[in-house]
């Protein structure tokens, strides 16, 4: 073997490689040359012991050059041939359903605190978070229910054996808040809660609540509560929609309301949904009362307000959701609807 | 509540008013109108009418022709009715009247070719009875073109008042006569409550003894020498019946009638029942029985408060009596009881006997302790009038009512800033004067009232803010901007990183699920029973399914597979983030919040690729591999699988998951019995975490590192391995060995089967080699890898495969 010889069959397999029409060919040529256990190319490789020392190191350059030629131009010669043939090839087919993860989704009831919270963050709340578990004091006396409040019963309250109980209301955050902060304080506070409730369409036993809690040392009034909610309201359910207050009571706060939407789905005429009132019933609300300042070691002289509203009520409202079992099925067939 | 209309309008004039706008007004005033309902069919355009003539109808078996007169007018009428004859007084519904029986209006008609103009209606048609055989038979002599209304009476209208808790004053007509007096500004109109009286004195009569003064701050007895028993009044029954009370008798109807009319429960004894004519108001002893009015015999204890002779409990006080004293058909003289009961002590005793009346529903929650002599009055000026009753003079009373009303100072400036509005003070008073508060005092900036008595709610300032706030109308409150304030300090990042974590999950396919935190004991144990003892029961559950809280996502993870394997639905990815409730090692209830994640079936197949089945490995690897995800995205520091043999997973393919070297949950395969007993045939994988250490990095800030300078190098390590050797072993000892120019090592292959032998498993390793400073030559990089294979040679007897 000699420098000529080498030259020789690269000319040759070049010129060869240059010629063939098919990828058929290409591929026999490719073996030919570059195969890797009987290719030409490998056999002078082998070969290359028997040439005089001092001829190696340029054989061993041409070799490699050899090598690295017949491999380019196998490699043009199989894309040209491909070419050739593509125009008889079916074009790819794009009806094939595609192959990567489909997101889930958000159950509807995260949706809906992650939005009540998101529209409250843009008026300056915090997200606050407290226990399930919960004492009497934080869930009734510090919150100012009477000691004989039908609330307390143990028909309508989960009262564990140790003498706590599991909270009945968000509102023992609002308490578990005041008793380590000094106002202000603007929380937001949705969680689970709990009440004997016999489980049906509108009512559940374990439900969730999204509370908010403004207190201040300068005057916070009725007139700012009704605004806020009339800014949430129109946020969460549409721009058109109006916020009423009707006078109410609840133990914590005094004056004490229950706060209506018009309805976002017929804006007022009366439809399925408002039960032909043209509003719903949303949050109750009100000043927060004196007694709680109290019971918390606050000012008595302070301001604020607190309101509240069930989770899994607006999520039905939102979505016209009928039974409120529907939310705790998990069947993945209503599930991946709220995307 | 229930409220009839009719019955409001004997205190206040609402002559001029709808029933829509009444509605209306009170509830925008703070009391509740929450179902109008109309009570009797409504009879417009019915009247009654004589059939002059009756003939067969020509064309038909069973009609007839009948002209009939209406008062004014005699009309043609076809009508089917068997009893339809001549002389026949009926009703005859005109064109244009509603049947109230179907709700179809009467229109002039045409029946087989015969004009008629009008319907003859029976009892069952117009709702009056259930009598539909032929129409009405109305008595002769009733004058054709009187109303039926007239003489079935009118439909009624009554309100569903939801009566908050704080206002029990409202649990009656008058209560609610009041409120609208003070809405409409117009004055209430009180009802009679004179009665001539004996000239016995009562005082001769009985005693009356109250030895729980605080439980019972008044207590007024009146004696009835003599009383009639009969049927009470038509207009009486009418308005029980209207509130959903059944009519009795005289005796009893009034003392319900007092109570509904103005809000003070009475109570009727006869007066023979009761030993030595003496009454006691005391505490009952422990275990002391009595048979209560509605034949049940109860067992009380020393906090419940009795009424009693000196014998024995005659009624339990404020809540019901006792079968022993009570009127009784022979009955001729009655002690009528009005009393003060603290509301405490009623709900503790009616709580405890599990009893729910009409008297312990107002008295737990407060009745007007003035307001017994005037009731007591009333019951004896009607009593007087409809049962021919003498009434012995006077009263006979144990009375510690504190006399002095009690005082209450409101600022006018803070009802301003309370409720947003300029409210001048003259109107503030005025409001509260309405309703009934007397002020005392005044000066300029603020003023003092007296709390009118029936006002057992008000007893500072912010209750008379809100009188004047919900007076006022909440509907002129203005309209102004939301302010935001900014809290310096507040911190709610760690709520913000639970919904980056949801999100994610979302983005890597899962799909949010939601259980009840309670269970039943069942659903908990078809995965665990080791824990039983430790778990937190509910010792008052709505009901056994859901009377143990859950100690674990898992058990109701695999519920909700379980269910939607069952409903189409094999392959799913899931996940809940949730709170488990527990027992802790000091006995302690606690809780904990926990992510959950779950896939079952072909969950990190291609949709193309689902006909071989999934095997546990492929199973567990794709939710490690989300977990992994999860974990790159929250930056979950050190995260960690430590096989080991957990309760509920399939042996061999169970892990503990440790946080930071620290354990925080577990991972596996469910166990394939507990699958089989829930119908799932494909692997489930499910992993369950402590919430706090998986979020602990989620908002930490990024420090920024620079882009590689110069390249890096790669070479491969193919290595036959034994049984056991984890992956896990082979890069412990490979980042031992390595230099610190190793930046990063790959697992790119791995096989098991027949041409290697039974056990061993071939691996392929892609090791990255890299200096900050410089290019790495083929000299150095190939010296750190031979180094790194000696290091696997010498350690775990592996064999290298050289290439």
């Amino acid at each position: 073997m000699t420098l000529a010889d080498i030259k020789k069959t690269q000319e040759e397999a070049l010129s060869q490689i240059a010629s063939a029409s098919t990828q058929a060919e290409v591929e026999q040529l490719r073996i030919k040359y570059i195969g890797a256990k009987n290719g030409l190319v490998q056999a002078m490789m082998k070969n290359l012991k028997d040439i005089p020392a001092a001829e190696k190191p340029e054989a061993g350059k041409a070799l490699n050059a050899l090598r690295a030629a017949v491999t380019e131009a196998i490699e043009t010669a199989k894309s040209k041939t491909g070419e050739s043939n593509s125009a008889s090839r079916s074009p790819f087919d794009f009806s094939l359903p595609g192959n990567w993860t489909v997101p889930g989704t958000v159950h509807p009831i995260s949706q809906v605190i992650e939005e009540v919270s998101r529209i409250f963050s843009s008026l300056g709340f915090t997200v606050a978070d407290g226990p399930d578990i919960e004492t009497e004091f934080n869930n009734f006396d510090a919150l100012n229910t009477a000691k004989h409040h039908p609330s307390r019963d143990e028909r309508d309250t989960f009262w564990l054996d140790d003498g706590r109980l599991l909270r009945t209301q968000t509102s023992t955050v609002q308490i578990r808040e005041m008793l380590s902060h000094k106002p202000p304080v603007r929380i937001i506070n949705p969680g689970r809660c709990y009440r004997r409730d016999t489980i049906d369409a509108t009512h559940g036993a374990n439900f969730h609540q999204i509370e908010g809690l403004y207190v201040d040392t300068k005057p916070v009034s009725l007139a700012d509560l009704k605004s806020t909610l009339a800014y949430f309201a129109r946020e969460m359910m549409g721009p058109s929609v109006k916020v009423r207050f009707r006078p109410h009571f609840f133990p914590f706060t005094e004056p004490s309301v229950e706060a209506d939407f018009s309805c976002h789905l017929c804006h007022g005429k009366g439809c399925r949904v408002c039960k032909q009132s043209g509003w719903i019933e949303i949050l109750g609300a009100g000043i927060v009362d004196t007694r709680v300042y109290k019971n918390v070691g606050y000012d008595e002289d302070c301001y604020g307000y607190a309101f509240g509203m069930g989770v899994e009520r607006i999520a039905m409202i939102k979505h016209g959701i009928t039974d409120l079992r529907l939310l705790y099925a998990n069947d993945l067939r209503f599930l991946q609807q709220f995307v | 509540m229930r409220l009839p209309i009719s019955w409001l309008a004997e205190y206040i004039d609402i002559s001029d008013m709808s029933v829509e706008d009444l509605a209306n007004k009170i509830t925008f005033a703070g009391i509740e109108i929450e179902g109008i309902e109309q009570v009797g069919p409504s009879l417009d355009g019915i009247v009654a009418a004589e059939i002059r003539e009756c003939m067969p109808h020509p064309d038909s078996d069973h009609l007839h022709i009948a002209k009939v007169f209406d008062g004014q007018n005699e009309l043609q009428i076809v009508c089917g009715a068997p009893n339809c004859r001549n002389g026949m007084i009926s009703a005859l519904a005109r064109i244009g009247a509603v049947i109230p029986n179907g709700g179809f209006k009467i229109k002039k008609g045409k029946l087989r070719g015969v004009e008629s103009f009008g319907m003859l209606c029976s009892a069952r048609e117009l709702s009056l009875s259930d009598d539909g055989s032929g129409i009405m038979e109305l008595p002769e002599g009733t004058k054709p073109g009187t109303p039926l209304a007239n003489l079935f009476g009118s439909c009624e209208t009554v309100f569903e008042v939801e009566v908050t808790w704080n206002r029990p004053d409202c649990l009656s007509i008058i209560g609610v006569a009041r409120e609208f007096a003070a809405i409409l500004g117009r004055p209430l109109k009180m009802p009679a409550i004179d009665f001539p009286e004996t000239e016995v004195p009562a005082s001769s009569l009985c005693s009356v003894q109250v030895k729980n003064k605080s439980a019972c701050p008044d207590y007024t007895a009146r004696v009835l020498p003599h009383v009639e028993r009969r049927p009470s009044p038509d207009w009486m029954r009418k308005r029980l019946e209207l509130c959903g009370q059944r009519s009795i008798d005289i005796v009893v109807d009034v003392s319900n009638y007092v109570m509904l009319e103005c809000g003070q429960p009475l109570h009727t004894f006869d007066y023979e029942c009761v030993a030595g004519h003496g009454i006691i108001v005391r505490n009952a002893g422990d275990g002391e029985k009595i048979r209560t009015l509605d034949g049940c015999e109860r067992t009380l204890d020393s906090t419940m408060l009795v009424i009693a002779d000196k014998e024995t409990p005659l009624a339990v006080a404020g809540v019901m009596g006792g079968e022993g004293s009570e009127i009784r058909p022979g009955t001729t003289s009655v002690l009528l009881e009005s009393a003060s009961f603290c509301a405490p002590s009623i709900k503790s005793t009616a709580t405890r006997l599990g009893m729910h009346t009409e008297a312990s529903h107002r008295y737990e929650r407060g009745v007007d302790p003035f307001l017994t002599d005037w009731a007591s009055r009333r019951a004896c000026h009607l009593l007087a009038a409809y049962a021919n009753a003498t009434v012995a003079s006077g009263s006979v009373s144990d009375d510690s009512r504190s006399p002095d009303p009690l005082k209450v100072k409101l600022r006018f400036k803070r009802a301003c800033d309370v409720i947003g509005m300029a409210i001048p003070p003259e109107k503030q008073i005025s409001i509260l004067e309405s309703l009934s508060f007397r002020k005392v005092d005044e000066t300029e900036d603020c003023a003092v009232f007296t709390v009118p008595s029936f006002r057992v709610d008000v007893d500072c300032e912010a209750d008379l803010i809100e009188e004047i706030a919900r007076m006022s109308g909440l509907d002129s409150l203005p309209e102004i901007v939301p302010s935001s304030t900014i809290v310096a300090g507040a911190n709610d990042s760690s709520v913000r990183s639970v919904s980056v974590c949801r999100n994610t999950l979302v983005q890597l396919g899962f799909t949010e699920a939601m259980n009840y935190s309670f269970t039943s004991p069942s659903v908990l144990d078809a995965f665990s029973t080791s824990n039983r003892s430790m778990r937190m029961p509910l010792p008052n559950p709505v009901s056994a399914e859901y009377s143990v809280m859950r100690d674990s996502l898992i058990p109701q993870m695999i519920s909700t597979m379980a269910y939607n394997h069952a409903h189409e639905t094999s392959t799913a990815s899931m996940f809940e983030i949730g709170r488990v409730f527990f027992k802790n090692q000091s006995g302690v209830y606690e809780e904990e919040d926990r992510i959950c994640i779950a896939l079952m079936g072909f969950a990190g197949r291609s949709m193309i690729d689902r006909t071989r089945p999934v095997s546990c490995r492929e199973s567990i690897l794709w939710l490690k591999g989300a977990l992994e995800s999860l974990a790159w995205k929250l930056r979950t520091p050190q995260l960690r699988f430590v096989s080991k043999d957990i309760e509920g997973f399939e042996k061999g393919f169970s892990a503990e998951v440790f946080i930071a070297g620290r354990p925080a949950g577990v991972i596996g395969i469910i166990d394939s019995a507990v699958r089989k007993k829930c119908r799932i045939q494909s692997p489930l994988s499910v992993v369950e975490l402590k919430r706090a250490p998986l979020l602990s990095n989620v908002f930490k800030t990024v420090t920024a590192k620079d882009v590689p300078a110069y390249p890096s190098t790669s070479r491969d390590i193919a290595l036959i391995s034994e049984a056991g050797v984890s992956n896990e072993a082979i890069l412990q000892i490979i980042k031992k060995a390595a230099p610190r120019e190793l930046v990063g090592v790959k697992l790119f292959d791995i096989f098991t089967g027949a041409p290697l032998g039974e056990g061993k498993t071939s691996v392929a390793y892609s090791l990255e080699y890299r200096s900050s400073e410089r290019t790495l030559n083929d000299d150095e990089v190939n010296a750190f890898h031979e180094k790194i294979k000696d290091a696997l040679k010498s350690k775990l007897h592996v064999e290298i495969r050289e290439s």
